[in-house]
């Protein structure tokens, strides 16, 4: 049976080939546009998870832009008190830090450039995971004793020293108001852009070696906190919510938010977009089942002296239908397969031209295969049912 | 109504294996009503060697349809072996026409994708037949019909004699009681007829029953008994030999 749907199909090579076209083209933009998704969702996952796990973000909330008013961060509400008492009452929470975050010219003799300054806790090295290339990280005593050391980004380093040898020089921060002068001590390794900051282009400092010298606020820009571990993260979320609370009185002037939930969020978003893309791509896979469709009922017309002869010597509708369904089950079969060789083609071919990162995971090849004979038994069962209920009689009549 | 069935010689047991009784058919033909076939009853025996004959359009070919369950009657009904056909469904109509009733067609209809051999086995595909046993047979009965050289050629590769050698092959490949055969030779020369003709006795004498729808009566001299139709009804007639040769 199988052997003989496979000569049927064989017997009009360019003919198959044509009607397996629109499959194949589908199968492969559904694989391709999958794989981007897939890879961009990807790295953006081990991006996430390079950084220190089971990190929460606190953040000021927006007031409302009713009137006429645009929509901005309340900038005066968070403290490093907040922090501190993050830290004393909350028992799920391991780490806090308070974080004041401005951009600054930061000169080094000829050179100068704009950066990212952060004025952390040095817990922050622990909490992000980031490590060092060259030189040390700044310690609890820095921190007490308000020493203004720094710890670069790599891409800040490259900047203000070309040559290398950046630990020990003394670099200028300068804001509208102040200059002040701070000594690196350390370099990072290149990151790559974590959740909320890019490492590479920021300058941390101890936290009160900038507060009052640099920065000149008492409200910090963001708190940072990290919790024991993924089990106790969303008790902590908890834990610190109530803190602020009991403060703020409004759950509009703060917001929280842990590590899995950014995590979550992206997911879904990738999730949605690759399933929107998919289904663009998909219409081709549809388009092409009504070629196939299309195809066997030429077939079927065809062979209507064959299927009266097959009748005749004993083949009862079911004998029929299954032939028929067979071929065109076995067409899109075979075209969901160069499909996927396509499509696997294809996205290496994005991925090397976009240097962007691409992934074919085995659940979307099985997807894309399965989708493949699913469109021939529905596009096949129709002019399979025309072939079974020719009438005999007919159908050996037909020239 | 005339029945017309053969008649009974003193001392010989007929079996009857077909009996149809007052059928009708009609067919369209764009505005125009067909009365294909109009109210024949016939029986026929077991092992008998019957001849229908009758100008085109007389309807001796829907006839032998009817007979073969290819298409159902309007009206009336058709009994092979007792069973009464109209209660059959297509699964058991098809059964039928597999196991039971072979088919000889003046087109031959062979499946020309399919060699001789393959042809041959097709019946038997539908039948369940294993594949080993079913290809020994094949070849069993294609060295009957004197194609043993010819087995793996395509229709296409063989004469008009050697096809319907090839179908009538086929026709005896889930050993059937019945064998119709619609203008065997209407597309053979006479040689060629001949030996299909030969064939066809040949399988009379082994116990078959032997249905031979024609226009030609050089055919019909084969037949033990040979029926006349015209217009839809038959018309006389005619026992040559003894009928149902125990």
């Amino acid at each position: 049976m199988l052997k003989e749907a496979f000569r049927s199909i064989a017997a009009n090579k360019l003919r198959t080939a044509l009607s397996m076209i629109g499959i194949i083209i589908g199968v492969a933009a559904v694989i391709a546009v999958v794989s981007v998704a897939e890879g961009t969702s990807q790295s953006i996952r081990q991006n996430l998870s390079a950084i220190g796990s089971n990190l929460i973000l606190i953040s000021p909330g927006f007031t409302r832009g009713g009137g006429g008013r645009v929509s901005t961060s309340l900038s005066d509400l968070l403290t490093k008190e907040d922090a501190q008492r993050i830290q004393q009452l909350c028992p799920s929470v391991l780490y806090v830090t308070p974080m004041q975050q401005g951009n600054f010219i930061v000169q080094y003799e000829r050179q100068n450039t704009m950066s990212g300054v952060l004025a952390v806790y040095p817990q922050i090295f622990n909490m992000m995971n980031l490590k060092l290339q060259e030189g040390e990280y700044f310690t609890e005593e820095d921190e007490n004793s308000r020493r203004k050391v720094a710890v670069i980004g790599r891409e800040i380093a490259d900047t203000l020293f070309p040559d290398g040898d950046a630990i020990g020089k003394t670099i200028k921060i300068t804001s509208q108001s102040t200059r002040q002068n701070y000594r690196i001590i350390g370099v990072l390794e290149k990151s790559g852009t974590l959740l909320f900051l890019n490492p590479d282009r920021s300058i941390l400092v101890p936290f009160s070696a900038a507060e009052n010298r640099l920065f000149r606020r008492s409200y910090v820009s963001s708190i940072v906190a990290q919790a024991y571990s993924e089990q106790t993260a969303a008790q902590a979320v908890s834990e610190i919510d109530s803190i602020l609370y009991s403060k703020f009185q409004d759950q509009d002037k703060y917001r929280i938010v842990s590590q899995e939930a950014m995590l979550q969020t992206i997911n879904q978003t990738m999730a949605l977009l690759s399933f929107m893309l998919g289904s663009i791509a998909g219409i081709s896979l549809l388009v092409g089942g009504i070629g196939i469709m299309n195809i066997m009922l030429v077939t079927v017309a065809e062979r209507t002296r064959e299927i009266g002869v097959r009748k005749a010597v004993g083949a009862n509708r079911r004998h029929i239908l299954i032939q028929f369904l067979l071929e065109s089950i076995i067409l899109t079969f075979v075209a969901g397969i160069i499909g996927v060789g396509a499509g696997i083609f294809l996205s290496k071919g994005i991925a090397l031209i976009g240097s962007i990162q691409t992934a074919v995971t085995p659940l979307v090849i099985l997807i894309a295969v399965s989708v493949s004979i699913a469109v021939g038994v529905f596009f096949g069962v129709f002019p399979a049912m025309k072939a079974s209920k020719l009438n005999p009689v007919e159908a050996l009549r037909y020239e | 109504m005339v029945l017309y069935q053969a008649d009974e010689k003193a001392g010989v047991k007929m079996n009857v294996i077909i009996n149809v009784e007052n059928v009708r058919k009609t067919y369209k033909m764009g505005d125009n009503v067909v009365k294909a076939v109009d109210g024949v009853s016939l029986s026929v025996f077991e092992g008998e060697y019957l001849v229908i004959m009758g100008p085109s359009g007389s309807g001796k070919t829907t006839l032998m349809h009817l007979m073969g369950c290819l298409d159902k009657p309007d009206s009336g009904e058709i009994y092979l072996s007792g069973q009464r056909v109209s209660k059959l469904n297509d699964r058991d109509l098809a059964k039928v026409r597999n196991k039971m009733i072979g088919f000889v067609f003046q087109q031959f209809n062979l499946l020309p994708r399919l060699t001789a051999l393959e042809n041959v086995e097709l019946p038997m595909i539908y039948a369940g037949v294993p594949r080993a046993v079913r290809r020994k047979r094949a070849k069993e009965l294609l060295t009957m019909v004197g194609l043993a050289e010819r087995m793996e050629h395509r229709p296409t590769q063989l004469s008009g004699g050697q096809m319907q050698r090839v179908a009538i092959a086929r026709a005896l490949a889930n050993e059937p009681q019945i064998i119709l055969a619609d203008e065997p030779t209407g597309n053979l020369d006479s040689k060629s007829g001949e030996e299909i003709l030969k064939i066809f006795s040949d399988l009379h004498s082994d116990g078959l029953t032997m249905i031979v729808v024609t226009h030609d009566p050089e055919v019909a001299e084969n037949g033990e008994r040979v029926i006349h139709m015209r217009d839809g009804k038959i018309v006389s007639q005619e026992v040559r030999a003894s009928v149902g040769n125990a």
